[in-house]
């Protein structure tokens, strides 16, 4: 009788692995179907060129260069002539300060212009005529992500959304399994995400009228596990975990709302930068050590980490100052805010959000202007600066001294590496067990060390497969923000996701000793409401690139 | 938007490079992951689980060394063979590095790659492991040594197989006393080193065969002490002229002072090293202790003094036992294991085929025609004793070490006996104990 129980509760161990990988799947591949056919928005032709030219993005550049959207081999066209971009009310051109000026009907234009389908625009010595899209009869080259897209319908949203409840489900009875009785908190924190997912899933569908939920059902799914995960580790911080999710949640719905014009965003960016320096320099001032990092703040017995908020500010201010389609004006601004940004942080001693900072500048930098000499000058400037950190405060230094030998120093320096090495090994491929782990009960293991726990409570296959799928969302998001509405939501998203990734990476290889252990969270999963709601923020950003987020309003008019 | 594109494929980068990271983990798990599992402080085996539920520990004609039942570790039932097996088996606690226990803790409790220890017990199959010891042989060895501290390493130099490994003093895992007497969790064996005193002329004979090209020819003169450096070097008797068979035979210590003292600082050193002295060698992921040899600064007295084992020299018993099984290998020895399924870590070379044949030659010279055949009964031993001056008002340690070279029973050992004054007559009745058990357990008698 025993046998057949304990086989049982193995038995579940083992499907909710493969349960878990199933459902990431489905995610992604659920996102690549219910694609916009892969058809050009509109067409150009031009009698001198002799060809049809497919418009596929809704900003275009046009010029000379290579690296122009659509390529006009013409000498009298200037390297970046000018923009074809659509918007809600229609197509526009625009002249890039071109040399020969940009025409349209014979007319010289200044600012935007509105083209419509017969229209001719001139640059240089081209005429190019306006056609539908559907006048295109050749086939369009896909992007990997879209191609071979199986006929096979997606599984529907509210039926995907289902399975990560059951998911959920499956933990809380494990929770129960593992202290033999049966723990009502555990199902009462599940019928909060249950609550949690199936509101987001109503202003989504109903109140957005949203045909995708792909990307909403990866956060619900991460979310929920990691506020699962804390119930027999400290109920309380599940509870904080979930209102943070409501919180977060909110903000994604406003920042959607908010960077839905995508002409309007540039006005906004002195005033973000300047509110999230502000933030930073209460944060600066008014700051608590905890940790070993002065990076958290108390208004009304709520701490916050304004630190989280400055990433979503960050990415805004990043990708939103291109007045013209990459061009390089306004780096220094953007230069001098991660500066400070990244300085702030060093000072707080939160190094692991400063790294963050730090790389996403990188991959902000390279992205925008595709400006190496930029990030090697960074990069140069960025080490001296640690050199200099580590001269002065040597202390800094010994932090990072047990790096790559954890298990030699497994009772001192090295206590929380060792220990999540030990028991990701005890927990195996399928775990031993949700609530029934002893990582849970190391020091700050629920932000720093929780893929530890994840993979000994649940086993390193759903520890590795969430890890995966934050990877993923790199790969999808470079694909979706291809047929991208604005180049700021292009950069915006796969920034964004670059910032999760990297903050995964130190996480998950800072916790396995394989980097320095920093001490950053881990996206959606680990504990901390003000990285919840920055972790929603981000994933605005990935969701307003896709296409589809502001289409499905326009298709019910 | 195109630019954008070819751009952002600095996120795409980011991402493959955070794959082969997760690469590189999943690569550690599955080659670390039992070294993880079996940290000390590792929840999952020091208490609850853990031994109480380990699997079985047989020797190599399955006797049952240790197993679980009902929740408790159970040793072998004879007191002798639990006090010899004690290094290699180990007890409830992580205090002997060398034992079974404390090195495979987290696969003798069930630790697997594919499971961890996430198997509830009614499902978790423990893991058994074998030792290639033979604990017949280990007690009787042990009885041999009479109390006296010391340690006993025999092992097959062709397959790497320790067949008897014991380490005195000892304590009964069963019962640990409550004060363990001093030394106890050390396996002598493996992790001690002691001064070698004659037996260090094997080195010496080696680095005169390999750097004095007229070796052959030389005679060397005793009169009971000469000068080395403005110091007496001393010898037991009036060996008068002999070459270098006779020297070896009758352990001269003139004879390999001078010859230590013609073959220079430099070379010495370099033979040393050369042979594994001052190496480690991995036996089952327990590291031997290295050896001490160093003149580099040496007077000449030093150098002298060294040539036969004293001066700062120190040898561990299993390197002496695999610089033995070379002797009898041509120059390349299987290392150790004493876990069945553990194959040894390759070969240790130390020297070449002709160096290891006339060695052994003026090895089993020594044995036939000084020590006496009867020794060793059914047995072609070579071999050499020594009996090392330690200091500090203590009585010499007895050592004695060699081969047999039989092709059925291919075994080299080595024997220590701290304070057992001659090594002849302390060492040698423990090691034709352990060989001709050995003997007896190889061929199946």
């Amino acid at each position: 009788m025993q046998f057949l129980a304990d086989l049982a509760i193995v038995g579940l161990r083992v499907l909710l692995s493969i349960y878990a990988v199933y459902i990431i799947f489905e995610c992604f591949a659920s996102m690549r179907r219910q694609k916009r056919e892969e058809k050009p928005l509109i067409m150009l032709s031009s009698s001198t060129l002799r060809r049809k030219i497919p418009v596929l993005c809704w900003e275009n550049l046009i010029g000379r260069s290579k690296g122009s959207d659509i390529v006009i081999e013409d000498p009298t066209v200037s390297r970046n002539h000018c923009v074809l971009l659509r918007r809600k009310e229609g197509w526009f051109v625009s002249d890039l300060d071109s040399k020969s000026g940009t025409l349209v009907n014979g007319k010289e234009i200044s600012g935007r212009h509105r083209v419509g389908v017969g229209d001719e625009i001139r640059i240089g010595c081209t005429t190019l005529t306006v056609h539908r899209g559907e006048d295109f009869d050749e086939e369009v080259r896909h992007s990997w992500f879209f191609s071979r897209v199986s006929r096979k319908p997606s599984v529907p949203s509210p039926l995907l959304l289902m399975m990560v409840n059951i998911f959920h489900l499956f933990m809380a009875v494990e929770i129960c399994i593992s202290q033999n009785e049966f723990n009502l908190e555990a199902f009462q924190v599940l019928g909060a995400v249950v609550l949690f997912s199936w509101v987001l899933f109503a202003f989504s569908r109903g109140v957005f009228a949203r045909s995708n939920f792909e990307l909403e059902t990866l956060a619900v799914f991460l979310t929920g596990t990691g506020v699962m995960l804390l119930v027999s580790q400290d109920i309380r911080d599940a509870w904080i975990q979930i209102i943070a999710a409501f919180i977060g949640a909110a903000l994604y719905m406003c920042i959607l709302m908010f960077i839905k014009n995508p002409d309007r965003i540039v006005n906004w960016r002195l005033a973000v930068m300047i509110g999230a320096a502000a933030l930073l320099v209460i944060n600066l001032v008014f700051g608590t050590v905890e940790f070993g990092a002065a990076n958290r703040i108390y208004i009304a017995g709520v701490s916050l980490q304004p630190s989280e908020l400055v990433k979503i500010a960050y990415i805004f201010v990043g990708a939103s100052a291109l007045d013209h389609l990459q061009t390089k004006r306004n780096f220094i601004e953007f230069l001098v805010f991660s500066a400070v940004c990244v300085g702030a942080l060093a000072i707080m001693g939160d190094f692991g959000t400063a790294l963050i900072f730090f790389a996403t500048f990188i991959v902000i930098s390279i992205t925008r202007s595709g400006d190496y000499k930029t990030v090697i000058l960074a990069l140069v400037g960025a080490a001296l600066a640690s050199l200099l950190v580590i001269y002065f405060k040597p202390y800094i230094a010994e932090r990072f001294a047990t790096w790559g030998h954890a298990l030699e120093d497994s009772y001192d320096t090295g206590y929380q590496q060792s220990g999540v090495l030990t028991y990701i090994a005890s927990g195996g491929l399928f775990g031993t067990g949700v609530g029934s782990g002893v990582l849970q009960y190391y020091g700050a293991s629920e932000t720093d060390l929780v893929f530890g726990i994840m993979a000994e409570e649940m086993g390193l296959i759903i520890a590795l497969s969430v890890a995966v799928a934050i990877c993923a969302l790199t790969f999808s998001t470079r694909e979706l923000s291809s047929r991208s509405r604005s180049t700021f939501y292009s950069i915006s998203a796969c920034c964004a996701a670059s910032m999760m990734l990297i903050q995964t990476a130190l996480n998950v290889f800072g916790c396995t000793d394989l980097l320095p252990l920093t001490g950053v969270t881990l996206p959606f999963i680990s504990a901390g409401g003000s990285s919840m709601v920055s972790c929603f923020g981000l994933l605005a950003f990935i969701k307003a690139a896709d296409e589809r987020t502001y289409t499905s309003t326009l298709k019910k008019r | 938007m195109k630019r954008t594109m070819s751009r952002s494929i600095i996120a795409l980068i980011l991402a493959v490079a955070f794959l082969l990271g997760l690469g590189f983990l999943c690569y550690k798990y599955v080659c670390d992951s039992p070294m993880w599992a079996s940290q000390t402080f590792n929840a999952y085996i020091s208490s609850g689980k853990g031994l109480a539920c380990a699997g079985t520990i047989y020797d190599r004609n399955g006797t049952v060394l240790a197993k679980s039942e009902n929740g408790e570790r159970v040793y072998n039932e004879d007191l002798s063979v639990r006090l010899a097996t004690l290094h290699s088996v180990g007890d409830y606690s992580y205090n002997i590095a060398t034992a079974l226990q404390t090195t495979h803790r987290a696969e003798l409790a069930g630790h697997n790659r594919i499971f961890g220890y996430g198997l509830p017990s009614s499902l978790g199959f423990s893991g058994d492991m074998t030792l290639t010891v033979d604990s017949v042989v280990c007690a009787k060895v042990y009885d041999a040594f009479g109390g006296r501290n010391g340690a006993c390493f025999v092992y097959n130099y062709k397959t790497g197989e320790v067949l008897c490994m014991v380490s005195t003093p000892s304590y009964d895992p069963q019962n640990v006393p409550e004060e363990v007497p001093e030394g106890a969790y050390l396996n002598n064996a493996i992790s001690s080193t002691y001064a070698p005193g004659s037996i260090f002329k094997i080195i010496t004979t080696v680095a005169a065969i390999e750097y004095l090209p007229d070796w052959e020819n030389i005679t060397l003169n005793c009169d009971g002490e000469e000068d080395f450096g403005g110091d007496d070097v001393t010898c037991l008797e009036h060996h008068g002229e002999m070459d270098i068979y006779e020297a070896f035979a009758r352990s001269c210590n003139i004879a390999f002072a001078d010859l230590a003292a013609q073959v220079g600082a430099e070379n010495m050193q370099k033979t040393a090293e050369k042979l594994g002295i001052t190496e480690s060698f991995n036996i089952c992921s327990v590291n031997t202790a290295k050896g001490v040899y160093d003149v580099k600064n040496a007077t000449l007295n030093e150098l002298a003094w060294s040539g036969i084992g004293q001066h700062t020299d120190m040898t561990n018993p299993a390197q002496m036992a695999i610089l033995c099984g070379a002797v009898a290998s041509e120059g390349s020895a299987k290392l150790p294991t004493y876990i069945e399924g553990v194959s040894p870590k390759g070969n240790a070379e130390l020297m070449s085929k002709e160096t290891a044949d006339i060695m052994a030659e003026i090895m089993r010279y020594t044995v036939r025609d000084y020590y006496g055949d009867s020794m060793f009964e059914g047995l072609t031993v070579g071999a050499k004793t020594g009996t090392a001056e330690v200091g500090e008002g203590k009585a010499p340690n007895g050592w004695i070490v060699g081969y047999s070279e039989d092709e059925d029973c291919p075994l080299a050992f080595a024997v220590v006996v701290e304070e057992g004054d001659y090594g002849f007559y302390s060492a040698g009745p423990i090691a034709r104990i352990a060989m001709t058990e050995c003997a007896k357990s190889l061929r199946g008698e």
